[in-house]
């Protein structure tokens, strides 16, 4: 079951209460504040490996994301969970809570459901930020009702600056990475396990990624790549882009960096910090607001990190992701950036041998 | 093969047929026309209320979902897709997205309308799906055109009052964007009018689909779906309401004369997705051969209503048009959740007499589909009635299969025969 199934028996046990988040970006600073531990469940392959009941509440035309995310909630180990809170991540995370109500009212299980509405307009559009505002009051609301919580100014900015911390930590980790002190797998192994804790555990595992990772030599001379994606490659694949000789300088990755690669300025006020918060974050497909500098953004860290190639790991079923993938292929082009793309289904065997003699292909390509 | 001819006889233009051909031919005619002679070009998203743009003296409006739609119905869909796919779009994205990327990358080749007029400004919203506004991202990156999107909440439950306040202000910004763009004024009581136009018309529209509680119906879901055409393309202009009218009064008449399209029916369905452009006729003829008939769909039921409604609803008393238009906003199925699709879709079934459901899982529009399965079990449950979902993508020929379709629909037909023997 992995480190999620443990880590909500750990945190029960400790007498705390774990609200399963969906993805892609919650609110886990405001959560946090109240005592209660945000997880935030995606890239749970182990935690939620075949798919039966989701099967039963959502086509096969949705994204793997959202049937391992119902398969988990649904799940037996699911019922562990205190609650569950969501935004408008995207279409079909959307369209999900009630089909979760449902399947769990058939179980005869019922879960606290929040949720929260995310304005995808620019910030300087009429009463963008107003309202954004006004959600996150509702929502800390809706949070101490729904658990018997009370909101706390200086807890709240106490969490927001823990989140922080681990947020620069990652950031580090990932430099780290880029000189081939540790693995990407290493890497994605330590940054996945931060979805399914407490922050204060994961600034601490990262903390100590890091020391190990200074205390090894760099590694040069690799063929240095950016993955871009909603979900890192599976660990299968990691080993093959590792054992075609190419190094992940950085990555665009929507549960990676995408998550970790904004730094929020401290407040007690959530509705300020979340207006400030949403609007700080790196690009993402899913943040429509920040289309007009996704690619750029992308670009620019493969410059930055001196990368010769950008591996586009797809989420078969997408959208978001894949109506940008032909403009990302123009301007990696016209900038001379070699790219791959390869797509990662829910029933994909990790590593298939296919996907490895393509990955070698592309890493001979990256020596022309 | 006899019965499938007969009932295709049966679907021979009507006066409201072909006067629906002519008003579209127009309306694209002028559209280009307008176009050509200097009026600001805006495309929008199928629900951003087009009313707006009445508002402006020369501003034109175009509606990229309904021309793939059209393009579907024609038969060029596979086409458009084929080329949007060449061009590095994944057969996954939506079909309507494909068609109109392949309709726009190729200049409007291949259109039935020769595409679409090139847009000085994109209006998405992100309620329905928001893959319209990634899809008018790509015009925005590839053309430099502004691409304005209406941040629009999904409703769980009934429209709140903040939301539609929010919704309000945003299209105050849309009507000062237009207003710098293209430097013309804004009128409101030119919004007003339209406002009402379209109130006439939608109610004109809905006495027409109403005609499908009539036993036999007067009318097939699939008449439904081909006259929704002006009310997405030419809402607010005026002369649709008389449209409508003509078409409510004809189909009413042609009831009084005894002329139904399936003469003897015995099972009446629900539809519950987008309409199958490329099946019209031949799902139509077929199901019309084993004597049922789509009388009414969740697609078109809901036009004129509010969110987990179909009743009409949309009303218009002279107050602030802005906020009557905001309070419409979430009225197509996509924007609302389970608990409102289940209820419109109960009240509908039961207003129409429905016998069976038919579930089209559509993997072009995940919004519509994904709840599909809980809705269908909800419903088949809460009213009796035996359920189907079949496969079918909406303009995208290659996915469908007819006779995998209709072996699920025929075994439907057998389970509503079994209850009816069992309930004697």
């Amino acid at each position: 079951m992995g480190e999620l199934f443990e880590n909500i028996r750990r945190i029960k046990k400790s007498g705390s209460r774990a609200v399963g988040c969906f993805p892609l970006y919650p609110p886990v600073e405001l959560v946090h504040s109240l005592g209660l531990v945000p997880l935030v469940l995606w890239d749970i392959k182990e935690a939620a490996p075949s798919l039966g009941e989701s099967d039963r509440h959502l086509q096969a035309f949705a994204c793997s994301v959202a049937r391992r995310l119902a398969e988990f909630i649904l799940s037996e180990d699911g019922a562990r969970l205190d609650g569950i809170l969501m935004y408008n991540a995207c279409d079909t995370l959307r369209n999900m809570p009630e089909i979760l109500q449902s399947g769990l009212s058939e179980k005869g299980r019922s879960l606290p459901l929040l949720r929260m509405h995310l304005p995808m307009v620019p910030a300087d559009r009429a009463d963008a930020n107003d309202y954004l505002a006004a959600r996150v009051n509702d929502l800390v609301r809706g949070l101490e009702e729904a658990f018997g919580v009370e909101f706390s100014p200086e807890r709240f900015r106490e969490s927001a600056r823990l989140y922080n911390e681990a947020r620069a930590l990652a950031r580090r980790l990932e430099l780290l990475t880029a000189e081939g002190r540790v693995s990407y797998r290493e890497f994605s192994r330590v940054i996945r396990n931060g979805h399914f804790c407490a922050v204060e555990d994961h600034a601490r595992e990262l903390s100590s990624a890091v020391e190990r990772a200074e205390a090894s030599p760099a590694v040069p001379n690799a063929r240095r790549i950016i993955v871009t994606g909603i979900l890192p490659p599976p660990d299968g694949l990691i080993d093959a882009i590792e054992g075609a000789g190419m190094r992940v300088a950085g990555n665009d990755v929507a549960s990676q960096s995408r998550s970790y690669g904004h730094e929020a300025a401290l407040t007690g006020d959530p509705a300020a910090f979340y207006c400030g918060a949403y609007r700080a974050r790196r690009a993402c497909t899913t943040l429509l607001y920040t289309a007009d500098r996704r690619i750029d953004e992308l670009c620019a860290r493969a410059a930055e990190r001196d990368a010769r190639g950008v591996l586009f790991v797809g989420e078969k079923f997408c959208e978001y992701e894949y109506l940008e993938l032909p403009y990302m292929r123009k301007i990696l082009d016209e900038k001379k950036i070699a790219h791959m793309e390869i797509e990662i289904a829910a029933g994909d065997r990790d590593g298939a041998a296919s996907l490895r003699t393509r990955v070698e292909a592309f890493a001979e390509l990256l020596d022309h | 093969m006899a019965e499938v001819k007969q009932a295709e006889q049966k679907f021979r233009k009507t006066e409201s047929g072909k006067r629906l051909t002519q008003l579209m031919t127009e309306e694209y005619t002028a559209l280009h026309r307008r176009a050509g002679e200097g009026a600001f070009v805006v495309w929008i998203a199928i629900i951003v209320p087009a009313e707006i743009f009445s508002g402006f003296k020369n501003v034109v409006f175009a509606v990229p979902e309904s021309h793939a739609a059209l393009s579907a119905a024609k038969g060029v869909g596979m086409l458009q897709c084929e080329k949007a796919e060449a061009a590095g779009y994944s057969m996954d994205i939506c079909s309507y997205a494909r068609i109109d990327l392949g309709t726009a990358l190729s200049g409007g080749k291949d259109s039935p309308t020769f595409g679409l007029p090139r847009p000085h400004l994109l209006v998405s919203n992100n309620n329905n799906c928001s893959l319209l506004a990634k899809w008018f991202d790509v015009y925005h990156r590839e053309w430099g055109v502004p691409h304005f999107l209406i941040d629009v909440p999904f409703c769980y439950e009934g429209q709140k009052d903040r939301d539609r306040a929010y919704i309000t202000a945003q299209y105050r910004d849309l009507i000062k964007t237009v207003e710098q763009l293209s430097g013309q004024t804004f009128d409101l009581d030119r919004v007003r009018e339209a406002l009402r136009t379209t109130r006439e018309a939608t109610r004109h529209y809905k006495r027409f689909i109403d005609c499908a509680a009539a036993r036999p119906s007067g009318i097939t879901a699939f008449d439904s779906f081909v006259q929704m055409a002006p009310l997405l393309t030419s809402r607010g202009r005026p002369g649709i309401d008389r449209h409508f009218a003509m078409l409510a009064d004809e189909t009413e008449e042609r009831m009084r004369s005894g002329l139904f399209p399936v003469p003897g029916e015995r099972y009446r369905l629900f539809w519950d997705s987008i309409a199958p452009w490329h099946q019209l006729r031949k799902m139509s003829a077929r199901l019309a051969g084993l004597d049922a008939n789509i009388v009414a769909a969740s697609y078109t039921s809901c036009v004129g209503s509010h969110e987990g409604s179909y009743e009409l609803l949309q009303s218009y008393d002279g107050g602030d048009p802005l906020e009557a238009l905001a309070r419409a906003q979430n009225f197509s199925v996509c924007p609302y959740g389970l608990n409102l699709r289940v209820n419109a879709m109960t009240r509908a079934a039961r207003h129409y007499g429905i016998d069976g459901f038919v579930f089209a899982s559509n993997r072009s529009c995940k919004v519509y589909s994904i709840m599909q399965m809980d809705c269908l079990r909800t419903v088949s449950r809460d009213l009796g009635i035996p359920v189907v979902m079949i496969d079918v993508d909406h303009a995208d020929v290659r996915t469908y299969s007819e006779e995998g379709a209709f072996t699920r629909i025929e075994a439907l037909l057998e389970r509503i025969d079994a209850a009816r023997q069992r309930a004697g």
